[in-house]
Parts: structure tokens; C-alpha cells; sequence
């Protein structure tokens, strides 16, 4: 999956998930292994419930794992830790996410909301709100920058998330099927806004995603099944 | 500076882009800001209540009495012993006594006190109680011109009696009319000029008085019952007949006056009341021949606090020692202190010791707080009640605030996910909602305490306004003299130490429960698993 001599900025080995139904336990995910190379992109394909969302999720540190160890940027954690303040600090530098339902916050027009990242982050600065404009305006949306979410089409609103899942500089970007809300042929705009903006930006992007030529675009696939990766 | 980011997002939740306010945000505020307006309010006009009586009873009998211990001959020196002590600035000796009056058919009981006149108003407001207490009469053709008495008209055989009394005896003092008919129909004859009655003693009969002025300096006064005529040169000074008679001046105007300018007075003499006191009441019993003694009335007076000294009497000390039938007699001191020590109630204490030690503790010297304590701690039991009953006021504003922020937590379950996904510390998040409430509470504190500003300066029509919704036209009367509120005195926050430290005990408490109010969403929004907050619908 990984080229010789090229850095991996997240990795994942023997990762395993089950959930608790009623008496039943669940297995989601058992043993799964992925790892990611510096500015490049896979994508994961899958069947509906088949546990992308929850891979994403144990990537992005938001859920506890049963089993496994994760890397960010060459950082070990153990999935089956509790959450600690300092991944809070790291994930805003190393981790941006794109949300099939773009989750703008609606009180905020554009520029806040992609500055809104940035204040986490310990910003904005100046040179910020400037990097802010600028991927705006790379995205298409330059001009509407004071527009409330709830004024903006589907396509646009995924936009601006893009824009700040990017704004940080983040290492990875995890997309969990940003296209998934839009027709084709805007879903076909999004996406490729977001590869060239990662391929820009350096950033490495997996992509959870149920279409077929998005999924082929990125540098490497997998397939998940069962709880396990295969190959694309 | 930049501001953390959990409070912008508070802020902005409130107050969004784009959007001057929430709804949400405008109704918590109103709430909070109406509850801090209520309870500030509410015991600022307590406070108010409570300085007006003490105020008044200041007024009625000054900062402390000095009361005998035993029968005290030799009192006229104290006084003087009293005043060379630093602090104290004037010492009023007074007798008391309970009389029956009489007016034909009307009777009155009313509480005596016994005053000198060249001393009386030194501690009591003598000359502002008969201010309070003047009432003019009313007539189409004419004006009550009557001159305002002052101590200087009390002696042995005239005396003050108050509203009260006076209305139940139907008495009244002397009084003196301007009567505009004829060629002086005019309130300002050719001259535009005056005549004026600069004083009318007790002892003035009933009379119609005319200055008729001839256009070269001088006059001519008639009086048209008795057929008396004065020639009055007003270039000279006022004209001064003696007593029984009315002293006139003359008040220039922009124009000399001119030949055939006339002035009309219609002149009532004051009334007469028979007193009796409970020795000539033993007397009669003993079949002795008592006649009552005869006074003219000097003046109207109200004091403060009516309802407390509904009949009241003010007579020399020399008319009530007369009808107790004991010389030389002195019940106690009204004292007056500077402010320096009335200010402070320790040091009035302290000051009250020290003149007891200085008359060798035969004397009580009785601040007015200890005097009228019961009284006090009455009002600050319902100052305290008042609290009480009110704060619930506030806690329900909180629930509002809780309630609201706990819907606003449910509907915002995947942007917290968000944020924590995007670095935020869960604590942080759970700070947004918390922040709403601090918010929320300080805003509406602010404006509370405005508001509460408004209520106390626009007071007086605020006043009238509820007394005429409860009461009526007719009513009003009766609640402004008895509860006073025309003058009541209520600080604003920078004039008194005390209206500062209510406006901010509830504008902290406001923002206290306000912000309180917040924990309970802040506490359930950190402790959302972030990714069961993503995959919420």
C-alpha cells in the first residue's frame, strides 16, 4: 500500500470495533490495518453499515477502540485509551474532517465558520484570516464570505467545509462521503476541488466513499468487508 | 487580545451574524433584566420608606432625647453644659401634656408639647412643619395673602395646633384675603405695583382694609367697619399700626403707582379655642369654679409622619407648665448632634454616653434608633420578607435560562461533535453553554440595573400612577400624606453606599444563577461521546 522510502503520516494496525446490541455484541471492524503516506489519498469503499464512519471515527480519535494502535504523524496511541486533552491540541494541527452533512455552524457567516477552526487551533491571526480568503476563493465561494450557511446551496456549503478542514494545514484530511448530499455532477465539481486542494496543500486525504471513479481518483484504495480491508 | 474561542461562540450563538438577536437570547434577557429591576426596585423604595421615617422621626423629636431620671430642679443649666460639648448643636428643653380642647360644639385630645420660643426650632423644622401645614383659602374674587407664621408668634395665650386638630375643631388661624373688585380688578393695577401684608399677628380682628393711592408718593389706608383712616407715606417703609393691626408694604413695580390705584384686603381674625387640663377637670369634680383657658390660634402645622401624632399641639413651655399647674417644670431635651456624629449610629451611641457621664447619668440621653428600634427592625423584617419572596423570582428566570439552553444543547448535539472533532476540548465546549448564561446575566443585569435607574428617577409619576390605578383621584390624597411618597428619598447607586451595595448584590446574583443555570447543559454537552454526537439525526 505504501511506497519504499515515502513518510507515513497515519497508520493504523490491528484495529477492532464492536458495538453492543440489546445482549449481541456486534463486530464491526476486527483487526483492520491501513496506513497513509504523506500528501497522498486513499479511499475506502465499502457497503452501507459495513463501518466506515466507525474507522473514520477511530482514525480521527472520537471513539475508543477495542483493540489496535494508531499513529498520527508517527505519535502512538493506543485505540483503547481514554480521549486526553493533549490529542485534543495535536488533532487541530494534524487533522481536518469533511462531513457528508458539512455541519457549518449556523450562526456564523462563511469566513467565521472556517475561522471558527482556526480559533480552535489558538487563532486567528491576520496571516489566518488571509489563508481563510484565500481558500474561499480557491473553492468558489470568494464572494460570500458574509452569507449565512442556511443562504447557501448544498454544493457550496461542502465547499466551505473544505475550506476549514484546510485552513489549519492539517496533515491528514478524513472525508467521510463529503459528495454523499450532492448530485453528481456538483458532488464531481467538490471532489475534484478537493483533491487538487489536498494535492496543494500537502495534505493527505482517506476518503469514505460509496462512488466508484471518486474512490479510483485516490492514490491507493481499500475495500471493507466484514471487518476487514482488502485491496481495491 | 483574543478572545477564547468557547466564549465568541457563545456570543455568537446569542447574538449571530447577520442577525441582531435570538429570540432566545432576547426573551432570557428580558426575564433576567425584568427579575434584577423587581428586586432592586422593590427594596430601593424600602430603603426609601425606611430613610423618609427616619428622616421624620429625626425631624419630630431631633437625633436623641435627654429624659430626667428623677424630678430635676435645676435643669436650666444643662443646656449650656450640653452645648459646650463638642458635637452637640443645639439642645430644645419641652414639656408634654395631654389636653382637651374646645371649639363650640367640637372637641379635640390632642398630644401638647411645650416649647420656648426663642429656642424651639432649633432642633425642630418648627418654621417647615407650618409651611406643611398652611392652607390657603380659596375664593374667585380674590387671593389668600396671608403671611407665613413662625415661632416668634407662639406666646402664653396663642398656639399651633396641626391639621388634624384644627379640622376637627374647625378653627383656623388669622387670615387676609386681597379682594380684586371694582376699578382694582386687576391683580396688577396700572402700576403693576403690589401691595403686600408682610405680617398679621393672632390678635388681628376681623376687617376690610383699602389703599387707595393718590399718584404723588403717598396713600391712604381705610378701614371701612370701624371708618378708621391712615395717611401712609410708602416711600417711608411699611405701615406698621401696632399690634392687633396688619403690617402693609409696598412692593414696587416697573411703573409709579398711579392716582385712584386701590387695594382690597378682607382681614379674618383667627378663632379662639377653650383649654382644659386634667387638674381643672379634678377641680370642677371638687365643685370648684375652673374657667377653661382661652387661646387664639397662630398657625396650622403638619409634622411628618401624621399618622403616628394625628392631633397635635404646640404651645410656649410657660402655657403648658400654666395648665399642669407646676413651675419650673422640664420633661427632657430634644438634642441635635452635628453630622459628623449623626451620621454613623456608633458614634451618635457613643456621643449619647458621653453626655450621660457629663450630667452624671441622672439624665437617659436616647438616640432616635434606640428609641424607635421596634420600628425598625419591623421594616427590616419586611425588607428581609420582601427578599425572600422575591428570589424565587430570579430562580425562575434560571430555570427559563436552563431549560432554554438544555433545548439549545439537544438541537445542537452534531456541532459539539464537530467541535470536538476539529480539536476542541470537550470542557471547552461544555464552556459555550456556560458562557450563554454568564452572558445572558450580565446582559440582562445591565439592564436591569437601568432600568431600575429609570424606576427611581421617573418615581414620583410612577407613584401617582399606581396610586391613581388602585386607589383613584380620590384616594391619592389620603396614600400621599400618609406614606408621603412625593418626597420620598431614594439614592441612586453613586449617591449612597448602601442603593450601591443593593444594585450589586442582585446584579451578582442575577449572573450568578444566570451563569449556574448554564452548568447543567454545559455539564450534559462535555459529556457527549463526540462521535455518538456526529451520528445523532
Amino acid at each position: 500500500m505504501s511506497d519504499p522510502g515515502h513518510t507515513i503520516v497515519l497508520e493504523a494496525r490491528g484495529l477492532a470495533k464492536s458495538f453492543q446490541l440489546g445482549e449481541a455484541s456486534v463486530e464491526v471492524l476486527s483487526c483492520v490495518d491501513i496506513s497513509l503516506e504523506e500528501s497522498s489519498s486513499l479511499s475506502i469503499q465499502g457497503e452501507s453499515g459495513c463501518g466506515k464512519t466507525t474507522l473514520l471515527n477511530l482514525l480521527a480519535r472520537l471513539e475508543i477502540g477495542d483493540a489496535g494502535e494508531i499513529s498520527w504523524g508517527g505519535r502512538k496511541m493506543m485505540a483503547t485509551d481514554s480521549f486526553s486533552s493533549t490529542e485534543s491540541i495535536l488533532r487541530t494541527r494534524f487533522l481536518g474532517v469533511v462531513y457528508q452533512a458539512y455541519y457549518l455552524i449556523p450562526e456564523l457567516n462563511v469566513l467565521e465558520n472556517v475561522l471558527m477552526a482556526a480559533r480552535l487551533a489558538g487563532g486567528p491571526d491576520q496571516d489566518s484570516t488571509d489563508r481563510a480568503r484565500s481558500l474561499l476563493s480557491k473553492m468558489g465561494v470568494g464572494q460570500k464570505e458574509k452569507q449565512v450557511p442556511s443562504k447557501l446551496s448544498g454544493g457550496e456549503r461542502q465547499r466551505v467545509a473544505i475550506a476549514r478542514a484546510l485552513i489549519n494545514t492539517p496533515k491528514v484530511l478524513l472525508a467521510d462521503e463529503p459528495t454523499g448530499n450532492l448530485d453528481e455532477r456538483t458532488g464531481g465539481q467538490v471532489m475534484d476541488l478537493l483533491l487538487n486542494a489536498c494535492e496543494e496543500e500537502n495534505t493527505g486525504l482517506v476518503l469514505v466513499t460509496h462512488n466508484e471513479s471518486f474512490a479510483r481518483s485516490a492514490d491507493s484504495r481499500v475495500i471493507l468487508s466484514e471487518g476487514k480491508t482488502h485491496p481495491g | 487580545m483574543k478572545v477564547p474561542w468557547p466564549l465568541y461562540l457563545a456570543w455568537k450563538q446569542l447574538f449571530p451574524s447577520q442577525r441582531k438577536m435570538s429570540f432566545f437570547s432576547l426573551l432570557a434577557i428580558v426575564g433576567v433584566a425584568l427579575g434584577v429591576n423587581v428586586m432592586i426596585v422593590v427594596i430601593a423604595f424600602m430603603q426609601g420608606f425606611q430613610n423618609k421615617f427616619r428622616n421624620d422621626i429625626i425631624n419630630n423629636q431631633g437625633h436623641a432625647r435627654a429624659v430626667p431620671l428623677a424630678r430635676y430642679a435645676g435643669w436650666k443649666e444643662i443646656p449650656k453644659l450640653m452645648l459646650d460639648t463638642e458635637g452637640v448643636k443645639a439642645v430644645t428643653p419641652y414639656l408634654h401634656a395631654q389636653l382637651l380642647l374646645q371649639s363650640g360644639n367640637y372637641h379635640s385630645i390632642p398630644f401638647v408639647i411645650g416649647l420656648r420660643p426663642e429656642d424651639g426650632d432649633e432642633v425642630l423644622p418648627i418654621g417647615a412643619f407650618l409651611e406643611r401645614g398652611m392652607t390657603r383659602l380659596r375664593a374667585d374674587d380674590g387671593e389668600d395673602v396671608t403671611p407665613l407664621p413662625t415661632i416668634d408668634a407662639l406666646e402664653d395665650e396663642v398656639v399651633f395646633v396641626s391639621t388634624q386638630a384644627a379640622n376637627r375643631l374647625r378653627v383656623r388661624p388669622a387670615s387676609v384675603v386681597q379682594v380684586f373688585e371694582g376699578n382694582s380688578s386687576q391683580r396688577n393695577p396700572a402700576s403693576s405695583g403690589r401691595v403686600r401684608v408682610a405680617r398679621l399677628d393672632p390678635y388681628v380682628e376681623t376687617a376690610e382694609w383699602e389703599i387707595q393711592f393718590d399718584g404723588q408718593g403717598s396713600c391712604v389706608a381705610r378701614e371701612n367697619i370701624s371708618g378708621d383712616e391712615f395717611a401712609w407715606e410708602y416711600d417711608k417703609g411699611s405701615l406698621d399700626l401696632g399690634f392687633g393691626y396688619p403690617v402693609f408694604e409696598i412692593s414696587k413695580g416697573a411703573t409709579p403707582f398711579a392716582a385712584g390705584d386701590r387695594f382690597l384686603f378682607q382681614v379674618f381674625k383667627a378663632n379662639k379655642i377653650e383649654i382644659y387640663s386634667p387638674r381643672m377637670i379634678e377641680q370642677a369634680k371638687a365643685d370648684e369654679m375652673v374657667p377653661p383657658k382661652e387661646v387664639r390660634i397662630g398657625g396650622i402645622f403638619e409634622m411628618p409622619s401624621q399618622g403616628f401624632q394625628m392631633e397635635a399641639l404646640i404651645g410656649t413651655m410657660r402655657f403648658v407648665e400654666d395648665m399642669r399647674g407646676e413651675e419650673g417644670a422640664c420633661d427632657g431635651f430634644y438634642l441635635k448632634f452635628s453630622d459628623s456624629v449623626a451620621r454613623n449610629e456608633g458614634s451618635l451611641r457613643a456621643k449619647c454616653r458621653e453626655l450621660e457621664l457629663l450630667l452624671d447619668e441622672d439624665w437617659a440621653i436616647v438616640p432616635w434608633s434606640v428609641e424607635n428600634a421596634w420600628f425598625f427592625e419591623l421594616l427590616q423584617f419586611e425588607e428581609t420578607l420582601m427578599i425572600v419572596i422575591m428570589v424565587p423570582i430570579g430562580l425562575v428566570a434560571a430555570f427559563a435560562i436552563a431549560i432554554a439552553l438544555m433545548t439549545t444543547v439537544l438541537r445542537k448535539i452534531r456541532e459539539i461533535g464537530l467541535l470536538v472533532a476539529m480539536g476542541g476540548r470537550r470542557v471547552s465546549v461544555g464552556m459555550v453553554f456556560c458562557l450563554q448564561g454568564f452572558v445572558i446575566g450580565t446582559i440582562g443585569a445591565l439592564v436591569g440595573c437601568g432600568l431600575a435607574i429609570l424606576f427611581i428617577h421617573y418615581r414620583d409619576a410612577l407613584m401617582t400612577f399606581i396610586v391613581d390605578l388602585i386607589v383613584g383621584q380620590e384616594g391619592q390624597v389620603g396614600v400621599t400624606q400618609f406614606y408621603d411618597f412625593q418626597s420620598l428619598s431614594i439614592a441612586y447607586p453613586w449617591e449612597s453606599p448602601e442603593s450601591m451595595s443593593t444594585f450589586l448584590v442582585f446584579a451578582l446574583f442575577a449572573i450568578g444563577v444566570s451563569t449556574i443555570a448554564g452548568l447543567l447543559p454545559a455539564w450534559r454537552a462535555a459529556r457527549l461521546n463526540p462521535a455518538d454526537a456526529l451520528r445523532n439525526e
